[in-house]
Parts: structure tokens; C-alpha cells; sequence
């Protein structure tokens, strides 16, 4: 199982993409009235607060998938730890870009207010989901105790989302999922662009970690089951030379 | 083998495991809900609904939301004094300590502090901005459609 040609050509895009959004980013995007320089940490925080949506999301489908029995494989699961893993990777990085960011704008690292907290809440269970996938037992039992935690922790995705609505918060509103101005976004030329081709970038490098991680997963799988059979067979040849012995 | 080794602890190992688990994540959940979840839902008071519950806060510490009054901003040494309005009460406000960067009239602002008289006793200024990026130079770009009244 090595990567194929469409693998490499996705991994190439990504590091290609990455790279004109340093250039556009860095470069050729304006300062904010505001915020000057600060702004451009809206390049990286905004695509990777999408990756977080987009990762546990993809956990989220392939839980459903396994429970589903008419659509029950050992691979959803697979899938599912997969993505939640770099999710997790993704989420702390969500919370360290912002972190510096508001300490640049805000003037503080942290406050409790509703979106940080509910985002470092999401980063606790899906790192708990992690810890949880390593517990052991039955395959099918595992996976399913793996689904629903998995479900349950996902209760928390809109809830983040929602919060700069719900809730009083520091955070700022959605700049780009807000219903109501999708077509008239709140971020201005260049800057919008730059934040969707971030989001591009972010998402090909996503799928290039998320093929190579689950590709690792299979491996692992097949490496478990193949570890079991060989001691079995093991333990079949010691019982054969017992009773075999005079 | 190694394999083995990862097979070998039985179901109370495993079982043992996940209970640890379990607890490290309750644990860590509980504090962030009781520390987050309890100041989030009213992150803070704007400044005209500080002002009608002037009784009942006291001395008491809360956060306080308004926007920074302009011409009354005085820096003195290590502190700086100001007005902040909601609604158009006006709240002044002693600060200790130096403000932020981006600290500056006409902008919303979140303090934290308590009630001194009928000023606000501020030791943290947040500044709050919006949803909105412009470029700093306009002659570039057109203002865009969410900022236009």
C-alpha cells in the first residue's frame, strides 16, 4: 500500500497552494484599518477554524455510517479516528493562532467568553475520543463505543459555531458563514479572496493528511490482525507439540 | 512480539483504562464549564445596564462593554481615564495599568473592574472589533456593502 500518483499530486498542490497564500498573505493583501499587520493572522485562523468544522465533521458522517448497519465496515471507523485525530491537531492550533492574535488585538491571550470556551470544550472531548479509541476490547464493540462518543462530542461543533450569536462574546460574528451577508462579505477585496484561497490550501492539505492517515490506519489494522493470527498459529503449534509428545 | 504484548492485558486492564480516561476528561470538562460556562453566558453588562443595576452590583467585579467616548481619553502615568457610552449613558472609567495597542476613541471596549463611586475601576481593557476587515487605504478599494448604513 503505497501512495499513488493522485496522492502525491494532491500533496503537491497543497504545499503549492500554501505557498501562494504565504505570497498573498504576507504580500499583496493591505493592513487592516484597525488592525494593520495583525490582520493577516486571518489567513491562517479563519482556514484552520474551518479544517476543525471539516475534520470532526468528516468524524461525525463516518460514525453515522458505522452505526448505520446497512452501511456497517471497519473501515468507517477508521475513518472516523483518522480525521479526529488530525482534527484534534488542527483544533489546538485553532486556539494557539487565536490566542496570539488576540493578544495583539484584544490585549489578553484568553478570556472565558462563550466561543473560546465552547472551542477549547470541542478540543477536550475529541481528545478524549482519541484517548477512548485506544481502550481495548471486541473490534465491533470498540467501534461502536467509538461512534457514539464520537456523535456525542459532535453535539458541541454547532454550539461553537452558534455561540458568537447565542451568547455575549469578546470573538468577534462570523465573517463568512453568516447567512444573512454570504453574497456581501464582511471582509474586503483582496483580503476576502486571500481567506478563501486560505481555505483551499487548508482543505487540500487536509485531504493529503487525511489519505496518508488513514492509509496508516489500514496498515495498523492489518498489522493487528495479522499479529493476531500468527499467535494463534503460535500457540497452535505449542498445544500440537504437547499432545504430539510421547 | 510486540503484538502480543498490545494484546495481552485483559479485560481489566482495559477496563481500569477507560475508567482513567473517562475521569481525566469529566475533570477537565467540569472546570472548563464551571470556569468558562458561568462568565460566558453574560460575558458582560453594556455600560446603560450597569448603570440601572448600580444597587445591586456594589463593589462586586463584573465586565463592563461600551464605546470609548471621544476627547475624554487622559493618560496619566501608568494610568489613563476615560468615558465609555452605550446607549447614550456615559460611564467614566479610572484604568490602571497601561491599555492595549489598538485602544482608542470611538471603539467598542470590554473592561474588567468594579464600581467606585459612580466611576468604573477598571484593571483590563479588551478591545472588542468587529466582523469587519477594511484596507487601510481606501483609494485602493470600495467600502464594502456591511459597513454601509
Amino acid at each position: 500500500m503505497r501512495s499513488g500518483i493522485g496522492t502525491r499530486l494532491l500533496g503537491t498542490a497543497a504545499v503549492a497552494s500554501l505557498a501562494l497564500l504565504a505570497v498573498m498573505a504576507l504580500v499583496i493583501t493591505p493592513q487592516d484599518v484597525n488592525q494593520l499587520d495583525a490582520v493577516r493572522f486571518l489567513y491562517i485562523h479563519v482556514p484552520l477554524a474551518t479544517l476543525m468544522y471539516v475534520a470532526f465533521g468528516v468524524t461525525a458522517v463516518a460514525s453515522v455510517l458505522y452505526l448505520w448497519p446497512r452501511y456497517r465496515a471497519r473501515k468507517w471507523d477508521l475513518l472516523a479516528g483518522a480525521s479526529a485525530e488530525i482534527g484534534v491537531v488542527v483544533t489546538g492550533l485553532v486556539l494557539v493562532t487565536g490566542s496570539i492574535w488576540g493578544r495583539t488585538t484584544w490585549g489578553v491571550y484568553w478570556t472565558w467568553d462563550a466561543r473560546l470556551t465552547t472551542t477549547a470544550v470541542l478540543f477536550v472531548l475529541f481528545l478524549g475520543y482519541l484517548a477512548l479509541r485506544r481502550v481495548g476490547g471486541d473490534i465491533d464493540a470498540r467501534a461502536k463505543r467509538n461512534a457514539i462518543a464520537a456523535l456525542a462530542a459532535a453535539i458541541d461543533m454547532p454550539i461553537v459555531h452558534k455561540s458568537v450569536e447565542w451568547w455575549r462574546t469578546l470573538h468577534q460574528k462570523s465573517s463568512i458563514l453568516d447567512e444573512e451577508t454570504f453574497m456581501h462579505p464582511h471582509i474586503h477585496g483582496s483580503m476576502y479572496w486571500t481567506v478563501l484561497l486560505g481555505i483551499g490550501a487548508f482543505l487540500l492539505l487536509f485531504s493529503w493528511l487525511l489519505v496518508n492517515r488513514y492509509r496508516l490506519a489500514k496498515l495498523e489494522d492489518r498489522l493487528e490482525d495479522e499479529g493476531l493470527e500468527r499467535a494463534i498459529a503460535e500457540r497452535r503449534a505449542e498445544a500440537d507439540a504437547l499432545t504430539g509428545a510421547p | 512480539m510486540a503484538v502480543e504484548d498490545q494484546r495481552a492485558p485483559g479485560r481489566t486492564q482495559g477496563r481500569r483504562r477507560l475508567i482513567i480516561a473517562s475521569l481525566v476528561v469529566l475533570a477537565a470538562l467540569g472546570f472548563l464549564v464551571v470556569r468558562g460556562l458561568g462568565n460566558a453566558t453574560l460575558y458582560f453588562r453594556t455600560a446603560d445596564e450597569a448603570v440601572a443595576q448600580r444597587q445591586q452590583l456594589g463593589t462586586e467585579r463584573f465586565r463592563i462593554e461600551g464605546t470609548v467616548v471621544d476627547g475624554t481619553v487622559k493618560g496619566m502615568s501608568n494610568a489613563v481615564a476615560f468615558n465609555i457610552e452605550s446607549k447614550g449613558v456615559r460611564v467614566p472609567v479610572l484604568h490602571q495599568g497601561d491599555p492595549p495597542e489598538l485602544f482608542k476613541p470611538n471603539i467598542p471596549v470590554v473592561l474588567e473592574g468594579h464600581f467606585q463611586g459612580d466611576a468604573f475601576a477598571s484593571d483590563r481593557i479588551m478591545v472588542k472589533h468587529s466582523e469587519d476587515y477594511v484596507a487601510k487605504h481606501p483609494s485602493r478599494v470600495t467600502v464594502p456593502p456591511s459597513t454601509v448604513p
